[in-house]
């Protein structure tokens, strides 16, 4: 044992099959960002609505979406929904009889259940009297959501945003289990082939880190074209009480988040206070 | 329902004893990454460049790439790791749940690393000159005056941290553990009622969450004893 672990040789040669498995990955992580967001925003609505019943529902998706693991919903919805004979006859066979969609179905509850709550907290933050105050001009509903909150909203939680898509991407390295050949599958197959320990899990590892980090610099110049109108950019997308780190959405621990950071809220708090 | 009630209770044991070793691996890794996360934090807290660029590659590291990869490579190839490290004569067995251990203390250090150095950039800068004023030497000043300030800023943090991963721990099983998920897949697969053994799975995690996240505001309620905020 001696020099470096990486057998250089087998890096370049495994190289093909390991962007074959880093596409796969990538499809995967952006269907299922799309349709969790799809269906993040109708939960959302319904979790904000001021009906109890439809907003005690979307509450209850979200505290059994975003409190399973991943891992046990994957294997709920692929070795669960099998089991109906309903649905094994029915048209959506085509979605749940395959790896793929089941993959797809259970990363987008976990994904919107996650998402509905970055929504709910960044909407939260637009300013009541912004809203007020375009209703008063007697601008429709609508309107109002579209081009006042919304464009608020995204800004506040932008910062959430990046946190929740680059955990998630994360997460999603454990397709492997129900049969897909991701870039992790094709790392474990390649140590079962050879038995190098380092070499695969390394280079997969490698092209990870690049992903993700392609994922940060996307969300890096999408703030600052948000923030284009600003002179010192960074303030408003990290107004929303979060942290540096993943998932910390802090919606669904509201007590929890308030206290984080002092400094910060002190010094970005213009925008909050206007209401 | 094709499943007799003895045998669900029989699985509901085996369960049980999946859900210990689930629970086990998660406080024992919880309480790894925290030890190391103040250590790096702590060390890593100076202002010297080097140290933050050091700092720097290595949170971006293992916060960018999955913490499933860390585990396999571990479990993978940890062995080799602690031979070459130690020389020839020391060749150790890794067991799931010790690469376990390893992979996500490490990964989580990391984590609660990077939020406490946030918390300590956050105090106020009179806290270490009146420390150093008044001769009280670093390791005390640390554990007496720092840290304490520290956790009350950053338990809601730490919080997040832990609720997140705890629900990274069935990742472990992937490398052979039979712990809770594992139990359950087995129990699914045998008895063909995936939808009581996962569900009842993903209520267990629910649950633990749920009672720690209580635990954790009284926690949070008794470090913000000293400064009951007066709200105008």
């Amino acid at each position: 044992m001696s020099g470096l672990p990486i057998d250089l040789a087998l890096a370049y040669d495994s190289m093909p099959a390991l962007l074959r498995g880093l596409m796969t990955t990538i499809l995967i992580t952006v269907v299922s960002l799309v349709c969790g967001l799809m269906l993040a925003f109708p939960l959302c609505f319904a979790r904000m609505s001021e009906r109890p019943w439809l907003a005690r529902a979307a509450e209850t998706f979200v505290v059994f979406f975003r409190g399973t693991p991943v891992l046990i919903l994957l294997y709920l919805v692929y070795y669960g929904f099998g089991q109906i004979k309903m649905l094994r006859e029915g048209p959506l066979w085509l979605l749940f009889g395959s790896a793929f969609g089941c993959a797809i179905v259970a990363f987008s509850l976990n994904h919107a259940a996650y998402m509905v709550e970055v929504l709910r907290g960044s909407l939260l933050a637009v300013p009541a009297g912004l809203v007020e105050a375009s209703e008063a001009l007697g601008i429709s509903r609508r309107k109002v959501f579209l081009w006042v909150r919304m464009p608020l909203a995204i800004r506040y939680g932008l910062k959430a945003y990046q946190n929740e898509v680059v955990s998630f991407t994360k997460g999603t390295a454990i397709v492997s289990v129900v049969t897909i050949t991701d870039l992790t599958a094709v790392a474990n197959g390649i140590f079962e082939q050879t038995y190098d320990p380092f070499t695969p899990i390394l280079s997969a590892a490698a092209l990870y880190w690049a992903f993700i980090n392609a994922i940060r610099l996307v969300f890096r110049f999408w703030g600052a074209y948000l923030n284009r109108h600003n002179e010192d950019g960074v303030a408003e997308t990290t107004s929303l009480p979060t942290s540096t780190l993943e998932r910390m959405t802090g919606a669904g621990f509201t007590t929890m988040t308030t206290t984080a950071d002092p400094a910060t809220s002190a010094s970005t708090g213009t925008g909050k206070e206007a209401a | 329902m094709n499943l007799s009630l003895p045998a669900f209770y029989g699985y509901l044991g085996q369960l049980a004893e999946g859900a210990l070793i689930t629970v086990e691996l998660f406080l024992t890794s919880f309480s790894l990454a925290l030890l190391f996360g103040i250590i790096l934090a702590v060390a890593t807290s100076s202002k010297s460049r080097i140290i933050a660029a050091i700092w720097s590659v290595y949170a971006s590291i293992f916060m960018g790439v999955p913490s499933l990869l860390v585990i396999f490579l571990i479990f993978y190839g940890g062995s080799a790791m602690v031979t070459a490290v130690l020389g020839d004569s020391a060749s150790i067995d890794i067991t799931p749940f010790s690469a376990g251990v390893a992979a996500l203390s490490i990964v989580y250090a990391a984590y609660i690393a990077e939020l406490l150095r946030g918390a300590i950039a956050n105090l106020p800068h009179g806290q270490f000159e009146g420390a150093r004023a008044l001769a009280i030497p670093p390791l005390i000043m640390w554990v007496r005056v720092i840290l304490p300030q520290v956790a009350r800023l950053a338990l809601p943090g730490l919080v997040n941290v832990w609720s997140f991963m705890i629900k990274e721990t069935p990742l472990v099983s992937l490398a052979g553990l039979n712990d809770l998920v594992a139990t359950a897949k087995i129990a699914a697969g045998a008895t063909k009622e995936p939808f009581i053994f996962f569900i009842a799975t993903s209520l267990f995690f629910i649950v633990f969450s749920a009672a720690t996240l209580w635990l954790a505001t009284r926690l949070e309620i008794r470090l913000d004893r000293g400064l009951t905020r007066t709200k105008a």
